[in-house]
């Protein structure tokens, strides 16, 4: 690394050893209660560099802490026991750059499977050798079983499963009866999305990160963009910053409704399901009519967005806008007085506000739990910062609590959009200082996305990474999903909504 | 109860007519870049080099499309200079190659088809837009089509994603759990040629890497009708579009 | 010569001078020679046994006064139904003596195998004497014979303690029973003769306090050794102690004889039995079917499930018997025979499958070293045949066509449908309610029996050990003899049921055949009346019922019970013409499958793409049947004992949890009458303090009040 100090804009950075690494981490979490948003591993030369990133809940800022380990030094001490949150982070980060954290009970066969991959291959290095062609003599897969009772077994479900879902393994250790711990299996979609962006142009790396997770793409692209600009100094104007937000709102809207679909169809709620189906497709068919495609691809670019959309069009893709949430709004109201589904998805994997916390949990997900988070309104990016929005949250934590969540939002980023079309011009945001490495971030429909880059000096990738909301929110999988009957299973995933892809990258 | 019953009759119906009719609602597909002419190769090759998957290719003036590649970005569309034709079709399923073995299922199941669906890698959008397939707009039970979750009963295989390493031996044993006749169906540009997700070293260059592939569907994602489209080639009831 | 060979007195002496060459021969052969000694001996006894108990179902009987003595004349009779019994005993022992001579030789150099065939041969001896006994005193020196001979072949690995245990137990409360039987058979002889005779005519004067007294204490006497609730604690203790053939013979042969004493009891006491024995026996028999098969569903043990099961069938034919009681006492004979019939069918078809599974079972536990299901599986890859067997022993029990289990619980359910037509109504609905009760029992047993064929013998190895060898020729020989008994027991209903009409009912026994068999293939009599209406005839001709006309013999094929003229059939069904048809059905179809050979391709099991399908990701024997422990665990009362849970840092690494199973008639039944007599037998210690002045004072009151009492009863006395 060279002599210039590491900065990271428009973090609050402070430098520690590997000893004073624990205590310094918990006095970052009380620092104005801060939640461990994100756990980086950068390159630094022939060294490496842990970034704890902390996000304040009840101001706006971040602040980080910065771990510097010389090529010899490769055991860090593990904060997971104060900091549940860093559980998977540690577990990636060992898996992808060999770094062994001293203390995490549970580390080994996380995002290089045991049977297919060698062990030690640190992918991530600048140093790994991965065009390593001779056959990787399989280790056997043994998995960790909690249960130890006479006759308890484990009933696995998946990778291939079900009808059409993503692919997972779960494990759900019973007695025969009640599911009593389930332990997911996740990373057999890894596709080492970081690897393949680095030394590529941003904007071909945006491609990457848009198809990270489709269905949120342009969330996960503008968090990706913000990096960028921050690094290089651009200023976005603000007539593509209002385009901006109006995608993202359309994005979030047709999520949620297609959150809200798998929900009625866990449950088997036919019409319901219908219903919901319409409405999605209803939604898809106007992105592609306001933005060419139905997924908004290709909207994002680094600086802007990649196309013009009149104030015309704006408005027609609004009247269509309210004309489905008016019917929403008379599906929700069915659902409501629905006792058979009520009973299906209330008391059913149920997250404390306690778990959501100490879990480092985001978006609607901890929102249902009682977790006033929400990136738009306490970190605002953008022009949130002059918009008007609720942020709703529940207190049960159950599956209705989170299925009343993704309701509520669809009518707050309505009222966001009916602000953006006829929002006078504002001014410009100023120019900031162009620095080596920056985050980005954005509440995705599903939470936090938080994007760290740094470039090279010549503009291209030096290194990104993607914490995406369902990489956290998989922690509160373990908390709900324990000790309920073998049916509830499919509810339980279906009102967590968590997107494997988006987790796996 | 009674409510729900109520509110799906006066819904009434949504469905496509499509096959029976061209399906021409706005919305329904992004379409794909198209083979264009241009004035110049000069003009060609910029056109040619915009394209991040290297789908296009320039011979001469003409400037040619590989649909296996292109992930939608738009480059090619909404540059400054010359831009690529535009089709907004979705009849695009295919062969492979020109010469592959019959691709078309025998007759018995034309009118039932069952479906199994691998995830090998795939973004989310190719898995959402095959969940709408089920839904009242396309509503692929009408046609004949199912969704099994086992191989055992299944006729056709669709692999979404880019066959990432983890992935790759379910998706092998999962062709191999399938009795005869099979069919492999490749669909979306990861599914065909690893789309972004090319030369990873964790995910693939394609199902074909595993599994025979007997139909790509190319399209980032592609939409519902092309995955209609897809299927009913598969049992014989739709032409495939020329292979590339 | 025919004469000679007509005579059941040649078989039986056959069968006690093998027991006699067989005990001789074990005092003197070695250990390695002792198991074919009891192979062979065992098996020509037991053989001349069946023929004895054949030709006394045929109809041959003797009588044989023996030594009299000062209580009475010691009296052997062979009666019809003690002929069935013998039946029943021959055709388990040869078997298992086939199997003995493979079996034990797990014993050698641990036991004393030369032991093991002495009381082998002095229990064969006993069993075989037992239905001949004609009066109380010969009855009860075979009878104790018999529990001594079984406690301590039960006990044969004594140097284990929970054997030991077991063994006082099964000692313990079958000397019980055997006290209270005796008692009650003396009181109905009160002062007369001994003699079986003699009490039949006692059961006719009884009054109505000894018919209740000699009831109670007949039944739950008997009971004891029939091992129905809530007196059988002992025998899901013995049965996992005892060595593989004795539990055979202890399910398949000891429990009849409780059975056989049960109904000895209610023929004397039938003139005067009340409407409340009859439902008292019903109930307790409906008690028994369901809680031996809820303990037997949620048992992994293979011999512990197999003799809840046995606890659950004994239970069947005592319902079937007090179900004959009630309709008997109801005026309805004909069903009160048909339920007759069908507990001694049970108990035949009980017997033969029960026999063929423990042997089975001890097979396992000799090949594998346990016998604990969560840890078996995959053993039909190596041992077919074995598990073909177990597959027919498991299909009968579980009452599924075409074998023995299917006809008799059949034919159980269809006395307790007739409760229709009893007029009582309280009567009625406790009759309707034992037969739903029934129903649940045959269906747990399917899940019992579903559990343990698939857990045993199918899926993968749960425990990674590698699966054993096929059991030896000799064992195989005697699974065959008894599956085939199972099977010919099913599909040949037509030419059982005459012979157990014969035993039960030996005057009006073609009263009964008449009843359930009518003879399709001789609708005229050999004096020349109709046996049935013509018309009738010709219908059932019609539907095929004289197929077989000539080619076997017998009356016919169909078993049915007719009744009135508004519903003249009320129940049918043939086995044979089943069997026929089916055995039909599937070789056209391996011959079409042979002819239109297709390609076939193996691929492994479908596991959902799992890296490697692991024995602990597939369902265990325990998790199969925990639904059944969730939904009844207010019966069951097995305690989740402890449940210990390691969190660390967040992460929950442990969840331990251990269960205890308790037998609910052991801890409500058994046990407190051991703590009660425990503590009377303390409170009495407190008589032995050590003082000898006061033992000489216990002498002193005892004489003096024996002479008062001599006194007293000598003045009373009329001159």
């Amino acid at each position: 690394m060279n002599a210039a100090k590491f900065s990271l804009a428009p973090v609050d950075l402070a430098e520690t050893s590997i000893s004073e690494l624990p205590g310094a981490a918990v006095a970052a979490s009380e620092r104005e209660s801060s939640a461990l948003a994100a756990l980086v591993c950068d390159t630094a030369g022939q060294e490496l560099r842990l970034l704890y990133l902390f996000r304040k809940r009840q101001a706006a800022g971040w602040h980080a802490l910065s771990v510097l380990l010389r090529p010899e030094q490769r055991r860090v001490p593990s904060i997971v026991g104060p900091l549940h949150a860093a559980d998977w982070r540690e577990r990636e980060i060992e898996d992808l750059f060999g770094i062994v954290f001293e203390g995490h009970p549970r580390l080994g066969d996380f995002v290089l499977h045991d049977e297919r991959w060698r062990e030690q291959l640190a992918p991530m290095l600048p140093s790994a050798s991965l065009s390593d062609s001779a056959p990787v003599p399989a280790r056997a897969w043994q998995p960790r079983s909690v249960l130890r009772a006479a006759g308890a077994f484990t009933m696995p479900v998946g990778p291939v499963y079900s009808g059409v879902t993503e692919s997972a393994l779960f494990l759900l250790e019973t007695l025969g009866e009640d599911v009593l711990r389930a332990s997911p299996r996740t990373f057999y979609k890894y596709r080492a999305l970081e690897k393949i962006v680095e030394n590529s142009k941003p904007e071909d790396a945006l491609l990457r990160v848009e198809r990270c997770s489709g269905t949120s793409a342009v969330a996960h692209a503008w968090a990706f963009a913000q990096a960028v600009e921050r690094i290089r100094g651009l200023v976005v104007d603000a007539r593509a910053q209002t385009l901006r937000v109006f995608l993202a709102e359309l994005e979030r809207y047709r999520h949620h409704v297609a959150a809200i679909r798998e929900i009625c169809e866990s449950t088997s709620t036919l019409v319901a399901t219908s219903q919901a189906s319409l409405l999605e497709e209803e939604l898809l068919r106007l992105c592609c009519d306001l933005a060419g495609h139905r997924y908004l691809f290709g909207a994002v670019t680094i600086g802007g967005v990649s196309l013009e959309i009149g104030a015309a069009d704006l408005r027609r893709a609004l009247d269509r806008l309210r004309e489905i949430d008016r019917r929403l709004i008379a599906l929700e109201e069915s659902l409501r007085y629905s006792s058979g589904f009520l009973d299906r998805i209330e008391e059913v994997g149920i997250i404390s506000f306690e778990a959501a916390l100490s879990h480092g949990l985001v978006g609607p997900l901890a929102r249902a739990s009682g977790v006033p988070d929400d990136l738009r309104s306490s970190q605002p990016y953008g022009p949130y910062g002059t918009l008007v929005f609720e942020v709703p949250t529940e207190s049960e934590g159950d599956g209705y609590a989170r299925l009343r969540v993704l309701f509520s939002e669809t009518k707050q980023s309505l009222r966001l959009l009916e602000q953006l079309v006829d929002a006078p011009e504002g001014a410009a945001p100023p120019r900031e200082e162009p620095a080596v490495a920056a985050i980005g971030w954005s509440e995705t429909p599903r939470g936090a996305c938080i994007a760290y880059a740094r470039l090279h000096p010549d503009g291209t990738v030096a290194r990104l990474h993607l914490t995406t909301p369902s990489f956290a929110n998989w922690l509160g999988f373990y908390v709900a999903a324990e000790a309920f009957a073998f049916q509830d299973f499919p509810i339980i995933l279906a009102t967590l909504d968590l997107s494997v892809a988006e987790s796996d990258r | 109860m009674s409510n729900w019953v109520l509110r799906g009759l006066r819904t009434g119906i949504k469905s496509t007519r499509y096959p029976r009719s061209l399906e021409r609602a706005p919305g329904t597909t992004p379409g794909l870049p198209a083979s264009t002419t241009l004035g110049s190769a000069a003009d060609a090759e910029a056109l040619a080099s915009v394209c991040p998957t290297r789908a296009l290719q320039s011979l001469e003036q003409e400037v040619r499309v590989d649909d296996g590649r292109c992930v939608n970005c738009r480059r090619c569309e909404r540059r400054a200079g010359a831009r690529a034709d535009w089709r907004d079709d979705f009849e695009w399923a295919h062969a492979p190659t020109p010469d592959g073995p019959t691709l078309e299922l025998p007759a018995a199941f034309a009118g039932s088809l069952h479906v199994l669906v691998v995830d090998a890698g795939d973004c989310g959008a190719c898995l959402s837009e095959l969940a709408q397939l089920s839904g009242p707009y396309y509503n692929m039970q009408r046609l004949g089509l199912f969704i099994t979750p086992s191989p055992r009963h299944a006729d056709v295989m669709v692999v979404v994603g880019p066959l990432t390493v983890n992935m790759r031996d379910g998706v092998r044993r999962c062709y191999e759990a399938m009795p005869e006749p099979r069919r492999v169906v490749a669909v979306g540009a990861c599914a065909i040629s690893g789309g972004v997700f090319a030369g990873s070293f964790a995910a693939g260059d394609g199902v074909a890497g595993a599994v025979p592939v007997d139909l790509v569907v190319p399209g980032c994602p592609p939409p519902p009708l092309a995955l209609l489209h897809a299927l009913l080639v598969v049992t014989g009831r739709a032409a495939g579009a020329a292979p590339r | 010569m025919t004469a000679l060979f007509g005579d059941p007195r040649l078989g039986l002496g056959l069968a006690l001078v093998a027991c006699c060459i067989g005990i001789a021969a074990c005092a003197v052969v070695t250990e390695r020679q002792a198991p074919k000694a009891i192979a062979y001996a065992g098996t020509a006894g037991a053989l001349g046994l069946l023929w004895a108990g054949l030709l006394g179902l045929g109809g041959a009987h003797f009588e044989l006064q023996l030594w009299p003595t000062p209580l009475g004349t010691l009296h052997l009779a062979l009666r019809p139904l003690g002929a069935f019994i013998e039946c029943l005993s021959a055709l388990v022992f040869v078997p298992a003596s086939i199997y003995s001579n493979t079996y034990l030789s797990r014993y050698y150099s641990h036991y004393s195998l030369r032991w093991f065939g002495a009381l082998y041969f002095a229990l064969l001896a006993s069993v075989a004497l037992i239905p001949l006994a004609h009066d109380i005193l010969s009855f009860f020196i075979v009878w104790e014979a018999m529990t001594i001979a079984s406690t301590l072949l039960v006990a044969f690995e004594h140097r284990r303690q929970e054997t030991v245990e077991a063994a006082f137990w099964m000692l313990g409360m079958g000397e019980a029973g055997t006290l209270a039987a005796l008692a009650g058979w003396l009181w109905l002889a009160g002062a007369g003769s001994i003699d079986f005779d003699a009490l039949a005519a006692a059961g006719v004067h009884a009054g109505p306090l000894a018919c209740l007294g000699v009831f109670l204490l007949g039944f739950f006497g008997f009971a004891v050794k029939a091992g129905l609730v809530p007196v059988n604690p002992w025998l899901p203790r013995a049965h996992p102690v005892a060595p593989g053939n004795v539990s055979a013979l202890l399910s398949a042969v000891i429990l009849n004889l409780g059975i056989y004493g049960i109904v000895l009891t209610l023929d004397w006491l039938a003139p005067n039995l009340t409407t409340g024995m009859g439902i008292l026996v019903l109930v307790i028999g409906a008690v028994t079917a369901i809680v031996g098969i809820l303990y037997a569903t949620i048992d992994d043990d293979i011999k512990r499930m197999l003799a809840f099961s046995s606890i659950e069938n004994l239970g069947l034919v005592a319902t079937a018997l007090g179900a004959s009681i009630i309709f008997e006492l109801q005026g309805l004979p004909a069903i009160a025979l048909l339920a007759r019939v069908a507990a001694f069918y049970h108990l035949a078809n009980h017997a033969v499958a029960k026999a063929l599974l423990f042997l089975i079972g001890a097979t396992i536990d000799a090949r594998t070293g346990h016998r604990d299901m969560n840890r078996l599986g995959g053993l039909l890859r190596t041992m077919p045949w074995t598990g073909a067997a177990f597959l027919v022993g498991a299909l009968s029990l579980a009452s599924l066509p075409p074998f023995g289990g299917f006809v008799g619980e059949w034919l159980i359910l269809q006395s307790l449908l007739r409760s229709g037509e009893i007029s009582a109504i309280g009567v009625k609905i406790v009759v309707a309610l034992v037969g739903a009760t029934i129903a649940l029992t045959a269906a747990l047993a399917v899940t019992c029996f579903a559990k343990a064929f698939a857990m045993t013998f199918l899926g993968p190895s749960r425990s990674g050990e590698a699966a054993p060898a096929e059991a030896p020729r000799g064992e195989r020989v005697a699974f065959a003899v008894l599956a085939t008994a199972t099977f010919l027991l099913g599909v040949l209903p037509t030419y059982v049921i005459p012979g157990v009409a014969a035993s039960i009912a030996p005057r009006s026994s073609a009263a009964v055949a008449d009843l359930l068999v009518p003879p399709f293939f001789q609708p005229t009599r050999a004096d020349g009346t109709a046996a049935l209406p013509p018309a009738f005839v010709a219908d059932f001709h019609a539907l095929g019922a004289q197929v077989g006309k000539g080619v076997v013999p017998g009356r016919g094929l169909v078993v049915m019970l007719r009744g009135g003229p508004r519903n003249p059939v009320i129940f049918a069904m043939s086995m044979t013409y089943f069997i026929a048809v089916l055995g039909t059905i599937l070789a056209l179809v391996a011959v079409l499958v042979r002819i239109r050979a297709r390609r076939v391709r193996r691929a492994p099991a479908w596991d959902g793409a799992l890296p490697r399908l692991l024995p602990e990701l597939t369902y265990s024997a325990s998790g199969f049947s925990n639904p059944v422990r969730v939904i009844f665990a207010g019966i069951l009362h097995s305690s989740l004992e402890e449940r210990r849970e390691r969190i660390a840092e967040h992460f929950r690494s442990a969840i331990l949890l251990t269960r205890h199973d308790t037998y609910f008639a052991e801890r409500w039944f058994a046990l407190p009458i051991v703590r009660l007599s425990l503590a009377v037998a303390r409170a009495l210690a407190r008589m032995h303090h050590g003082r000898l002045n006061a033992y000489v004072g216990y002498s002193l009151a005892t004489f003096v009040v024996v002479v008062t009492i001599g006194f007293i009863s000598g003045a009373l006395a009329p001159r």
